[in-house]
């Protein structure tokens, strides 16, 4: 959280990731605000928050892995161990 | 012959029913009602009133519950058993009022039998919660609906759940081992196989465990299960890849479960209009390139060794097959997503592209792999047609999920959003009539109008006749038989006919 209220009430610029989607935060997305002009406005939301709601969420992943399973197995891992065995996909 | 068919309680009814469970667990106030009203299923917003219930009671035991019962039968009013209240058809939704009986604090865990490794819980115990205390043994219970973190026990029994893993797992009919059900008159039995608590195979008379599964609540209500555990899973994988086209896709499903892997727990076809769907708003498919159209994902589950021996197999046969691997972030991420379908934000667009907020509601069928593509055709036709005349109604694509690990069918879902401020008697009928064709379709290529949800949904249920055909009459006969006095969730399943014709 910054130090200055006005710091967390101004967000990032917005870069346009598709016709539909813009992003403010590394790999947190938004729909675009163009989208959101009649029937559903967009609503002041400070950064702190949205960082709060998306590490929230990613805490919540990682325990439904833990809660499910002892050890989440990559399939990068073991597509290296493929390709290592009979040479990479085309 | 006398039914329940007319609304309202009256204080004599109420005092009983206090004298049952306690005054404190009697509630007649309007937020009681109105909350218990309607469940994540397609509901008519502009007619809530309709199925708002005269009194909530919350029994403590099954001697309560069938106390209830007893005293429903005595006034002959309406009784609908609620647990979670996450079914996707409208089992728990009163559509005469009277008695709702809610679950909620049948939550004791009786026992975990380490030794015969099984648990004897009551109906309202939630599968996350249960699995907490299993996990501390090395045990689960691996019962996996969408709704995993927020459904109930008796809510799977009485809707007869499926599970996401099922394919290695079995679903709810198969890890219920038994259960205690109060009869529609008030009576008390132990369904199961055979007679015994945790007997998995029994060939003493007539199975009516799976009679009493699935009923949505119209041939009484199970309040305590004994349960099959497995040992806790050492390693989970849950690759996700990506598809040029959905025929590609549909083909690679069927090499992956052919496969037949001991660890494969499930597969899942997420379709174009799926990933279009996703491309607007999840975080895991804004940034796809254009040529990702269609996606399937596989989940393994069991020791570490096996899991990764399968995995393997999986991911080179997948391969073989068109499939481009989305990285590890994506499919952890999307797997431990689908276990909690209902935490997510939900809305739709216009036509013009406009955000609306809509909720979710989901169609399903059981189809043959071999008739997946003919089906998805179909039915996204019917919905095209729905949102062509209206912004209430937004494709939101579809899905086929494994049911079993041969591959034979799957569980085949539409998602569209309906923006329920905006429904009205016509839009409403609309998407009854939507509703009606597509469960039309899936009987029509030789599928069954519900893999999961339950068929009692209006417009589907019109069709139930027609898939059942002589069953239906037996079901109608069971029905009067068990409900003489037709309290338990009347008007459901058009079982109602069973009283006022001669079924002799």
């Amino acid at each position: 959280m910054s130090f200055r209220p006005r710091e967390e009430t101004v967000p990032p610029e917005a870069r346009q990731i598709t016709d539909v989607a813009v992003m403010r935060f590394e790999h947190i997305y938004e729909v675009d605000p163009k989208l959101m002009q009649e029937h559903v406005r967009q609503q002041p939301f400070p950064n702190w928050d949205t960082l709060r709601v998306a590490h929230s969420r990613h805490d919540h992943l990682a325990w439904m892995h833990t809660h499910w399973a002892t050890v989440v197995v990559s399939g990068d891992a073991l597509l290296r161990e493929l390709d290592a065995e009979t040479g990479p996909a085309d | 012959m006398s039914t329940a068919a007319a609304p309202g309680i009256d204080d004599r009814v109420l005092d009983e029913l206090a004298q049952v469970v306690g005054a404190d667990h009697l509630l007649t106030a309007k937020p009681a009602r109105l909350h218990r009203a309607r469940v994540p299923a397609p509901f008519p917003v502009h007619r809530w009133a309709e199925h708002t219930p005269d009194a909530v009671v919350l029994p403590a035991s099954t001697e309560e519950v069938a106390e209830v019962i007893r005293v429903a039968n005595r006034h002959r009013v309406p009784v609908v058993p609620r647990a979670g209240g996450t079914g996707l058809t409208d089992g728990a939704v009163p559509l005469r009022h009277g008695i709702l009986l809610d679950l909620k604090r049948l939550d004791a865990i009786f026992e975990v039998d380490l030794e015969d490794r099984t648990a004897t819980v009551g109906a309202g115990v939630n599968m996350l919660k249960l699995n907490e205390v299993l996990g501390k043994h090395g045990l689960i219970y691996p019962d996996d609906p969408a709704s995993y973190p927020c459904s109930l026990v008796g809510g799977r029994i009485g809707t007869g759940g499926w599970s996401l893993v099922g394919s290695r797992y079995g679903h709810t009919r198969d890890l219920v081992l038994s259960f205690v059900h109060v009869l529609p008159t008030g009576d008390v039995i132990r369904a199961g196989d055979g007679g015994a608590r945790k007997i998995s195979k029994s060939s003493t008379g007539y199975n009516l465990k799976h009679l009493l599964m699935g009923h949505q609540g119209t041939l009484g209500v199970a309040t305590e299960a004994t349960l099959k555990l497995y040992p806790r899973p050492e390693a989970e994988l849950s690759p996700f890849w990506a598809f040029e086209d959905y025929d590609t896709a549909h083909r690679a499903l069927r090499e992956i479960v052919r496969c037949d892997v001991a660890t494969f727990a499930g597969a899942v076809l997420f379709d174009e209009q799926k990933v279009a769907y996703l491309r607007r708003d999840d975080e895991a498919y804004i940034p796809q390139p254009a040529n990702v159209r269609a996606l399937v994902c596989a989940v393994l589950y069991g020791n570490e060794d096996e899991v990764r021996a399968g995995g393997t197999r999986l991911l080179r046969t997948a391969r073989a097959n068109g499939a481009r691997y989305l990285g590890d972030e994506i499919s952890e991420g999307d797997w431990a997503a689908r276990h909690d379908r209902y935490a997510t934000p939900l809305h739709g667009r216009t036509k013009a592209g406009q955000v609306v907020p809509m909720s979710w509601h989901c169609e399903d069928a059981a189809v043959n792999w071999t008739r997946l593509p003919a089906v998805r055709r179909e039915w996204h036709r019917i919905v095209d047609e729905l949102r062509r005349d209206s912004d209430v109604f937004d494709d939101w694509g579809m899905f086929a999920y494994t049911s079993a690990r041969t591959g034979v069918d799957y569980l085949t879902e539409i998602d569209v959003g309906i923006w329920e401020q905006e429904l009205d008697d016509a839009a409403w009928e609309a998407w009854v009539r939507a509703k009606r064709e597509i469960a039309q379709v899936a009987v029509a290529h030789g599928g069954s109008i519900s893999a999961c949800h339950g068929a009692c949904r209006a417009g589907e249920v019109d069709i139930v006749p027609e898939e059942l055909g002589g069953a239906y009459d037996v079901m109608r006969q069971l029905k009067r038989t068990l409900d003489p006095n037709n309290v338990m969730n009347p008007g459901k399943y058009g079982l109602d006919g069973a009283y006022q014709e001669d079924l002799t």
